[in-house]
């Protein structure tokens, strides 16, 4: 697969995904992860992804960030086709425009956690001073300043999430994709965590797609996406493709 | 495997654990690649330990039949006894014609003290009888003459078969054979005894059948020899004729400088004559048994030496009268020797085998650790559906052992298929790691999965927990630091070889002069890669801020990489050890073959070296004018050179070796060669006043210069030396005085040279091509024949294989390590692959992870090697291999050593991009899903 589609930023929706499938294994034992899903999110929306475990929210992230491929449909973020891009274009796409938050954090341990946050402005090689400035930024934006020489293991859950959150912002990234960012947490750290990524939402003027199991948590999102079985509940009885599904 | 131990009930009821067989066959089913791995490492292992006892035991009996063989006369076995009193009747000596007869009556009784084990590994007796030596009194020349009489047990009685050419054999002198005649003890005409001369010895004597020969004793005592004929030899190559050579030819220097021998035959039939013509005591009649090399084992090797030693101990005293056998030989010594030398190299084995499965032992366990690794979250799982651990701990026991055992049966039948009466004792400690260890960590792995010991909440109690775990391993670590400390004083103190007297057994480790001094290298190793380890932490920590200070992102994420896994003990000892023992058997093999050609320079001393033939030192100089105008030849040194010379100094008389030599030229030939430059030598040129000055060499370290030695000379005044420094090495001898050939010359004493030394890319065909006047001796030749010596030859191979061993254990550490920690790393580099980093990229990370431990044992492992082959080199004993009189100097094969380095870090460079491309077979979403578990 060739590089080098258009990687210009256009006015319609930051994410358009349309009609993707994904399967895996093959034949009558093949399980069928995504089933024609198609929906866009319009660029500052704070999406959250739902459903019940297996019912392919992961799966449509990872397609979503590039982290896998579907076997049909195409997915445009910020109008590049993410499904068209070759291994080097997808880490363009990561390191410029795309950036993830795991459960499990993700953390480098021997780093501390302003190295951590620093670690995409490293590899889109942005000079030093201008790295710790937005390192700090950053911290304090998550509420974090104070823990900026702690590495990950002397940091709480919620707050080792806070560093992940702000190494994933860190190089002003478009589309922020979290998949159960609370998923380790207690319930109130989740809450606040959930209340952090709704304000750099806002703050930062990214669109975010965050999956979540947690009913209390979709009431921060803008938008709801449901996704049943591979598909999504809103196909069910609407229309096809296009249209935002609540 | 999940699925199996999903089916399993628990069953609470059982009082004894019960195997439940389809998760046992399908855990192996699903890892057969690390089991399949460990066993591979097993049966190697446990072929060469397997291999090398039997082998050692073959090798020495080699070694035996070697060291007899090159013994040469030393090793025969001599029995004397005075012959029978000869009184007459009337009040003098009678002849006695019966002899030859008392001598076979003697050789037999001599036969039959061997006892049946000596007996049938000596070869056919020989009995002689040999008058004492005589002066030729026609001539200023000093030569000399002795009668013999050989017999061997021929049915024709007397020796080895000859041909007259001129005459015939020695009748009787007078009366026939059976004459029974009386002379009187004092004061009688000298009795006359027929002799055969030898062709050489006749030209050389210049006489004929019927000649009489002018000869008399030490006290001037005229005897009355007649040559009844002139002989050759039929088999001149005859054992028999090897007892007393100058029977066939003059040999020179026999009985003193600038001396020849001559011997006379006797017969049967002359033999009684002799008797008469000497003094009652003066005839000495001696057997000869010769050991057949062939017949030699290292089992009959023992119970030989210990015989000998008992018949040495009931001789008789060489002053009794009565006709008691008297046992003379060195072939004990010859055997303690070899005993010495077999336990030497035995035990440089157990240095080589026990670093061997060190290695191994600790690549087993990395194995285990891998193997549990992958199993961790079945074993977990099935703990948490109630499955017991000692139900688990049998199943993983029953795995392990099949394997271990199945593999280490592999391994011995090919050691038994090599080397018949394999031994498996050294191979126990391989099987008991490749069986107990995967049970045990696994064991552990599932214990700790289900345990419900939390994390105290004080902190107190946290940083005591803490300080438990490093105190555990801190005593850990200061154990094994003792015991290697403990092996070095006891390798130091004992040496690795057992005192001669211990040598009698053989075998590895134990009787090899211990299993801890055997032990202190590998023990040395671990010791030393305990600081490395605790040194890489920090080292780690230092690369990883000097990287957050450079602008190279992948040089910070690999150096977090490497900090993250620095405190890996496993994988950085079996790499350290398996480069630390790989170096040091290398340096060990290059030291030793160093040992041998240093060892051939001191013999030979210099390419090539021409033993001019007794007879023939008049065409010394003609010899080495040719040799020196032959192609390719850069110097000719001639010398004499003159074994047993006697020497005074104070009251006392000691026997060395004397060298006669230019002494400009002999220094311009030294250092011309590795040997060691003598600038003493400058120091022989004589001022043509006063002592001759001279060089002395001695094992004992020689007299202080200013020490005045005399040589003492038969027929000649004594010439006054003075001792002025210490002599270069002269061959093999230990005692060597060495004096200018022009200044000796000055002193009254000219040299006859006899020895040429050829040193020149020409050497060997120039002497080889004036071979007919001299034996010739290549270091070339001696250097391969030494090498090829049974020991010397089967510990080079051993340090070899033992080294290839090694350093194979060391790559599949690297491998294993890698494997084990390749999970972790994947979900790191997806990590960072989620940030941007670019799959190329993901490599150097990579292998910023993978270096660090690399690189220490690269560098570390044979530097290490390296110091401790210096610090055992003396207590190692390899110069009773190479047959040096000091100890050897530290060889580095620097590019062996680099070698290692270098297999090191292509394995590294292999192992990188390799993980990459099987990485790259799994999508991102796929190592996030594994490591989200």
């Amino acid at each position: 697969m060739s590089a080098a589609p258009s990687t210009e930023p256009n006015a319609g929706p930051l994410l358009s995904v349309r009609g993707v499938h994904r399967s895996f294994g093959a034949g009558p034992s093949a399980v069928h992860a995504l089933r024609d899903v198609s929906f866009d999110l319009a660029p500052g929306t704070m999406a959250a992804l739902i459903g019940r475990s297996g019912s392919g929210k992961t799966t449509l992230l990872n397609v979503i960030g590039g982290l896998d491929r579907p076997d049909s449909g195409t997915v445009l973020v910020d109008g590049t086709d993410v499904t068209a891009l070759d291994e080097d274009g997808l880490s363009r796409l990561r390191r410029d425009r795309v950036a993830y938050v795991f459960q499990t954090f993700g953390l480098i341990p021997v780093l501390s956690a302003a190295e951590n946050v620093g670690a995409p402005l490293r590899l889109a090689r942005v000079p030093a001073a201008e790295r710790e400035r937005r390192v700090e930024l950053l911290l304090e934006l998550v509420g974090l300043a104070d823990h900026a020489r702690q590495r990950p293991g002397e940091l709480s859950g919620g707050q080792q999430q806070r560093v992940a959150i702000a190494r994933a912002l860190a190089a002003s990234p478009r589309l922020l994709i979290a998949d159960e960012p609370t998923g380790q947490l207690d319930a109130e750290t989740g809450l606040s965590v959930m209340a952090l990524l709704r304000g750099v939402v806002e703050s930062e003027g990214v669109t975010a797609l965050v999956s979540t199991h947690d009913p209390t948590m979709v009431a921060l999102a803008d938008r709801v996406i449901r996704i049943a079985d591979g598909r999504l509940e809103g196909q069910l009885g609407e229309q096809a493709g296009g249209q935002d599904v609540t | 495997m999940r699925w199996h131990a999903a089916l399993r009930v628990p069953d609470h009821r059982r009082a004894l654990p019960a195997p439940h067989w389809p998760s046992v066959r399908g855990r192996a089913r699903a890892d057969a690649g690390p089991l399949l791995l460990a066993a591979a490492v097993v049966a190697v292992v446990t072929l060469l330990a397997g291999a090398v006892p039997p082998l050692l035991t073959a090798t020495a009996g080699d070694a035996v039949q070697d060291a007899v063989r090159r013994s040469g006369r030393d090793s025969d076995l001599l029995v004397h006894a005075r012959l029978e009193r000869d009184d007459g009747v009337n009040g003098g000596r009678m002849r006695t014609p019966t002899l030859a007869e008392d001598i076979d009556d003697f050789r037999d009784r001599a036969v039959d003290a061997l006892g049946p084990g000596l007996r049938a590994a000596m070869r056919p007796p020989v009995a002689t009888v040999t008058s004492p030596v005589l002066k030729i009194t026609d001539g200023s020349v000093l030569r000399t003459f002795q009668l013999a009489y050989l017999a061997d047990d021929r049915k024709s009685g007397g020796g080895p078969h000859v041909t007259w050419i001129a005459g015939g054999p020695p009748p009787p002198s007078a009366g026939g054979v059976d004459s029974r005649a009386e002379v009187p003890y004092e004061g009688g005409k000298p009795w006359r005894v027929q002799v055969g001369l030898s062709e050489a010895d006749a030209a050389a004597l210049n006489v004929r059948p019927g000649a009489r020969i002018p000869l008399a004793d030490d006290q001037g005592n005229v005897k009355d020899v007649q040559v009844s004929g002139v002989f050759r030899a039929t088999d001149g190559a005859d054992p028999a004729w090897g007892l007393a050579p100058s029977l066939l030819r003059p040999v020179s220097g026999a009985d003193g400088v600038g001396t020849t021998r001559f011997t006379g035959l006797l017969s049967r039939e002359s033999l009684p004559d002799a008797r008469l013509a000497f003094g009652p005591d003066d005839l000495q009649r001696t057997v000869w048994f010769a050991p057949d090399p062939g017949k030699l084992t290292w089992d009959s090797a023992h119970t030989i030496g210990a015989k000998v030693v008992a018949l040495k101990a009931t001789s008789g005293s060489s002053g009794a009268i009565d006709g008691s056998l008297k046992w003379e030989t060195r072939l004990d010594d010859v055997l303690r020797n070899v005993r010495v030398q077999v336990a030497a190299a035995s035990a440089q084995a157990s240095v080589l085998l026990t670093g061997v499965l060190a290695a191994a032992v600790l690549v087993l366990l990395l194995a285990a650790d891998l193997l549990v690794r992958r199993r961790a979250p079945a074993l977990g799982a099935a703990r948490q559906r109630g499955v017991a651990l000692p139900d688990l701990s049998i199943e993983l026991l029953l795995e392990s052992a099949v394997i271990a055992l199945s593999a280490a049966a592999a391994g011995l039948a090919l050691a038994r298929a090599v080397a018949p009466g394999a031994s498996w004792a050294w191979v126990i400690p391989v099987v008991l790691a490749a069986a107990v260890a995967g049970p045990a960590f696994g064991t552990l792995a599932a214990a700790r999965a289900t345990r419900d010991r939390r994390v105290p909440a004080n902190r107190s109690a946290r940083s005591w927990a803490r300080h438990t775990v490093r105190l555990r391993r801190a005593a850990l670590e200061a154990a094994v630091v003792i015991a290697a400390i403990a092996a070095f004083v006891s390798l130091s103190q004992r040496g690795i070889a057992p005192a001669a007297d211990d040598a009698a057994g053989l075998g590895l480790g134990p009787v090899g002069g211990g299993a801890l001094p055997a032990s202190a290298p590998a023990l040395g190793v671990l010791a030393g890669t305990l600081v490395l380890l605790r040194l890489m932490p920090a080292g780690t920590g230092l690369a990883l801020r000097q990287a957050l200070r450079s602008r190279r992102p992948l040089a910070v994420f690999g150096a977090a990489r490497a900090a993250a896994t620095s405190a890996r003990v496993l994988p950085l000892l079996v790499l350290v050890t398996s480069a630390a023992l790989t170096s040091f058997a290398l340096t060990l093999d290059a030291t030793a073959v160093r040992g041998l050609e240093d060892g051939t320079w001191r013999t030979v001393g210099a390419d090539a070296r021409l033993d001019v033939l007794p007879g023939a030192t008049a065409s010394t100089p003609g010899l080495v004018r040719r040799v020196a105008a032959a192609p390719g030849v850069g110097q000719v040194v001639a010398a004499q050179v003159t074994d047993n010379v006697r020497f005074a100094a104070d009251s006392l008389v000691d026997s060395r070796r004397l060298v006669v030599v230019d002494a400009s030229a002999f220094r311009r030939l030294l250092t011309s060669t590795p040997l060691p430059d003598a600038p003493a030598l400058a120091r022989l040129r004589g001022t043509g006043r006063g002592d001759v000055p001279a060089l002395v060499r001695s094992d004992d370290g020689g007299p202080p210069e200013g020490t005045r030695l005399q040589l003492l000379r038969d027929g000649a005044p004594s010439i006054r030396l003075t001792v002025v420094g210490t002599a270069p090495a002269v061959g093999d001898a230990g005692d060597v005085v060495m004096v200018d050939a022009a200044t000796l010359a000055a002193a009254g004493m000219p040299s006859v040279p006899d020895t040429i030394w050829v040193r020149g890319p020409g050497a060997a065909r120039a002497a080889a091509a004036n071979a007919g006047a001299a034996d010739v001796v290549l270091r070339d030749d001696l250097l391969r024949a030494r090498r090829a010596a049974p020991l010397t030859s089967g510990l080079l191979r051993l340090a070899w294989a033992s080294a290839a061993t090694l350093l194979a254990l060391g790559l599949l550490g690297l491998l294993l390590g890698a494997a084990a920690s390749a999970p972790e790393r994947w979900q790191t580099l997806t990590r960072l692959r989620t940030l941007g980093l670019r799959p190329r990229d993901a490599r150097w990370v990579a292998a910023g992870e993978l270096l660090p431990p690399v690189l220490v044992a690269a560098v570390g492992g044979p530097l290490l090697g390296v110091l401790l082959a210096r610090l055992t080199l003396g207590s190692l004993s390899l110069r009773t291999l190479t047959g040096q009189a000091a100890d050897l100097a530290l060889v580095l094969p620097w590019w062996r050593l680099a070698l290692v380095t270098a297999a090191l870090l292509a394995t590294v460079a292999v192992v990188v991009p390799a993980e990459s491309a099987l990485r790259r077979r799994r999508r991102l979403s796929e190592v996030l899903r594994v490591g989200d578990g």
